[in-house]
């Protein structure tokens, strides 16, 4: 199928695109890039014209050889991949002064549709015999057009599909697919028991299903995305000056706090609040013994594990100094604290919690506290 | 004696010769405490059985490679199916296996179990260095009345089984001492546990070994173990108050220009502004792991840049280092004096650090991390200065 110096052409065009590709990425010189890559875009030229008049070589005086070259051979039969390609030019070229979007479009269209007339135009000088070409323009390219049309029809699909999740309300988005659920499943039973429905039908059912999922998508991500409500969370209520890191009163952050935490092995401690509204630690290892305090690194993301055993909702809060804060270009300076969400009895929460600096820049140090609960302290010490 | 055989002699007598290096001080054979003994143990144990199975599968693989080569004779029966030998050839193996994990599980329990240690001190790593701090605690001696923190080197008592808690500010590192224990992983986010015991004085060499990026090869430290008497003086050492330089001197100035380049990321425990306010440092504002080391005593270590440049210079080194176990201690508690500064590497390293060690911290390729360096940039110091700040540091003891 490939002649000899095509082969040659497009294994140098390869390499040539690859080599420019592999220069871009890693290095930083445009002009090399530059370079490889016209270097690359002329050898799949020569590649192309190569391939299309199958290493010819004809003197000029052999005016009967010219005549049957394959170059001047028409082919069997029309396409429409130039109209396609075109096309595809002008839109790359309408992207040029409008949107990046239709310029990437345009590229994307430009490359498959110069493939696939490439494909096409060289299958079709493989023989006099339509279908025989057909069958050679088929084995070159249906291993690439089956999982790229499979992966975009896929992309659409689901796509289109969160579109509409998007647009839905949530108690909507429940019911909406809830009954499209059905309908697929139904839809299926009668396919499975019905072995005899003409696969024409079936085309029409999923085309029917699959352009009104399109449309559907299409119209929803119109539309836009339904309105998300951001929950508060306690950092969220903390940074805004709320004092909700002292007070043991439910606050709407607290509301539907997850009282679970997945992972709760290799973090730096857990800390417990006993019936007794004492505050105890354990750590990973062994505890220094006689230690008045957890000791946590500087900066580091230190994860803290909370659990409530008091019998009453209670967070754990901690006292970090001070922060300096910007409101309206005035800078002020408050007390600044982490804290989790309210935690049932028995329930766990984590705090993440990075401390920039060290613990003697407080005045009474960084301790944990229980909002609430007086006796429930813990010091903190970060070197 | 023919020529293959000669050269194979040699290679592998060179080969041989290779695994008897006396200067190796990471060497997992030469094991210095009960942690590393127990896995040399194994080791050894697998390594033997490994060995004679070898020897075994080799040797019927030569004698069928000789006995059955191609002379030319007829292609005998083939059999296929011999359930006994199958038999055979499966319950060996899975014996041999059964063998070996009996040890090597018992011997990781053992190695997992920290519940007797009496000393804890937490590792922190980051590019390219490892922070090393001590809390407040009974155990350690005779205890630790206010945090301790250093870099690169570990100091601990010997015969005291030490718990390392150990985690990472930026990305996945591991904590491997091999003369004192197995490897430990030191992940963001998670405290792993680490036990190491030593026998007797001395310093162990150890190195990240979880690829960490560009440095990763330069990520080194060291323990060192000393008798419980000098592990006293060092944390004595470590705790005392700051002294500033006497006035007008070199090292004073060294302070103003420590103050006025340094502070911002490494801190000087006791160091005060001219107001009498403490000065501490922000290293999250310009270090992307949030941190630099701390050289309130860094004279009281010899090494430097994560362990990789000596702070001895070459003539006083070995006094440290090869000193024997009776006297290493009190070798390395006189810390680095005048006299043995490897002043020429501290001067380059504070010339142009990046020269020395490769780290990001091009401003032009700081993108990626919003400005923030990963190891110390180049600061453009005057010569003036940096004899200034070699004067300062060398009081830092």
């Amino acid at each position: 199928m490939f002649t000899t110096g095509s082969k040659f052409l497009i294994g140098s065009a390869v390499i040539a695109t690859v080599t420019a590709i592999a220069y871009g990425v890693t290095q930083d010189g445009v002009m090399g890039t530059i370079g490889l890559a016209s270097a690359a875009i002329v050898l799949w030229f020569l590649a192309v014209l190569n391939l299309f008049i199958r290493d010819s070589n004809y003197w000029a005086d052999e005016i009967s050889s010219i005549d049957t070259a394959p170059a001047a051979v028409r082919a069997p039969v029309n396409t429409v991949w130039p109209f396609a390609f075109a096309f595809s030019a002008a839109v790359f070229a309408v992207g040029l002064v409008t949107y990046q979007a239709v310029f990437v479009i345009g590229v994307v269209l430009l490359l498959v549709t110069g493939a696939e007339w490439t494909a096409e135009a060289w299958a079709h000088r493989a023989s006099a015999d339509v279908s025989h070409n057909a069958d050679v323009r088929d084995r070159i390219a249906n291993p690439l057009e089956f999982p790229l049309a499979a992966a975009i029809g896929i992309g659409i699909v689901v796509y289109a599909f969160s579109r509409v999740m998007l647009w839905l309300s949530k108690t909507s988005t429940v019911v909406a697919f809830s009954v499209l659920g059905a309908i697929i499943i139904t839809l299926a039973f009668l396919f499975a028991y019905r072995p005899k429905v003409s696969s024409k039908a079936a085309a029409v059912v999923i085309g029917v299903g699959a352009l009104g999922l399109i449309a559907g998508g299409a119209a929803a991500g119109l539309s836009g995305e339904r309105d998300i409500e951001q929950h508060e969370t306690t950092e969220g209520l903390a940074e805004e000056g709320v004092d909700i890191c002292t007070s043991p009163e439910e606050f709407e952050a607290d509301e539907k706090a997850s009282q679970t935490v997945a992972a709760t092995a290799a973090v730096a401690a857990t800390i417990t609040l006993g019936a007794d509204g004492e505050l105890t630690y354990e750590l990973n290892g062994p505890s220094a013994q006689g230690a008045d305090g957890i000791t946590l690194p500087r900066s580091n993301p230190n994860n803290i594990v909370f659990r409530n055993d008091s019998g009453e909702h209670r967070r754990l809060s901690a006292s970090l100094g001070t922060e300096v804060v910007e409101e309206d270009g005035v800078e002020e300076e408050r007390p600044f604290y982490v804290c989790t969400a309210l935690v049932d009895d028995g329930g766990v929460q984590n705090i993440t919690m990075s401390v920039a600096l060290p613990s003697v820049t407080a005045e009474d140090g960084y301790f944990f506290f229980v909002p609430g609960v007086d006796t429930a302290r813990l010091n903190l010490l970060v070197p | 004696m023919s020529r293959r055989v000669r050269i194979g002699l040699v290679l592998g007598l060179g080969a041989l010769a290779a695994g008897c290096a006396e200067d190796a001080p990471q060497d997992m054979w030469q094991p210095a405490g009960p942690n590393a003994q127990s896995i040399a143990d194994l080791s050894w144990l697998v390594f033997v059985l490994a060995g004679i199975v070898g020897v075994i599968v080799l040797t019927f693989v030569a004698i069928i490679v000789v006995k059955f080569r191609d002379r030319g004779q007829a292609i005998p029966d083939q059999v296929h199916g011999k359930p006994t030998l199958e038999i055979v050839l499966t319950i060996i193996p899975a014996l041999i296996l059964i063998g070996v994990a009996i040890p090597t599980v018992g011997t990781l329990m053992a190695l997992n179990d920290t519940s007797d240690t009496e000393c804890v001190i937490n590792v922190t790593g980051q590019q390219w260095w490892w922070e090393i701090d001590y809390p407040t605690q009974e155990g350690c001696g005779s205890g630790i009345s206010e945090p301790i923190i250093t870099s690169g080197q570990m100091v601990i008592p010997i015969n005291t089984p030490v718990l390392v808690r150990g985690t990472s500010r930026d990305v996945i590192h591991s904590w491997w001492i091999p003369r004192l224990n197995g490897k430990r992983d030191m992940v963001p986010g998670r405290v792993h546990t680490n036990k190491l015991e030593a026998d007797e004085p001395g310093i162990y060499a150890g190195q990240c070994t979880e690829f960490c990026g560009l440095s990763h090869a330069n990520m080194r430290m060291e323990v060192i173990a000393m008798t419980p008497e000098d592990f006293e003086a060092w944390k004595a050492n470590q705790i005392k108050p700051y002294e500033a330089p006497a006035p007008d001197t070199l090292a004073a100035a060294g302070e103003q220009t420590y103050i006025a380049q340094c502070s911002r990321c490494h801190q000087v425990n006791g160091l005060e502004d001219a107001d009498g306010d403490p000065i501490i440092s922000r290293p999250d504002l310009s270090v992307y792991s949030g941190a630099a080391p701390n050289l309130s005593w860094l004279m009281t270590r010899n090494t430097f840049a994560g362990a990789s440049f000596d702070l001895l210079s070459p003539a006083c080194r070995p006094e440290v280092w090869q000193a024997p176990p009776e006297t290493v201690g009190q070798e390395y508690l006189k810390g680095v004096t005048p006299e043995c500064l490897n002043s020429v590497q501290l001067r380059e390293w504070l010339r142009n650090a990046p020269a020395m060690k490769p780290m990001y911290t091009d401003p032009e390729k700081l993108e990626p991390t919003d400005g923030l360096v990963r190891g110390m940039p180049n600061l453009a110091l005057s010569e003036d200065q940096i004899d200034e700040l070699v004067a300062y540091l060398l009081e830092r003891k």
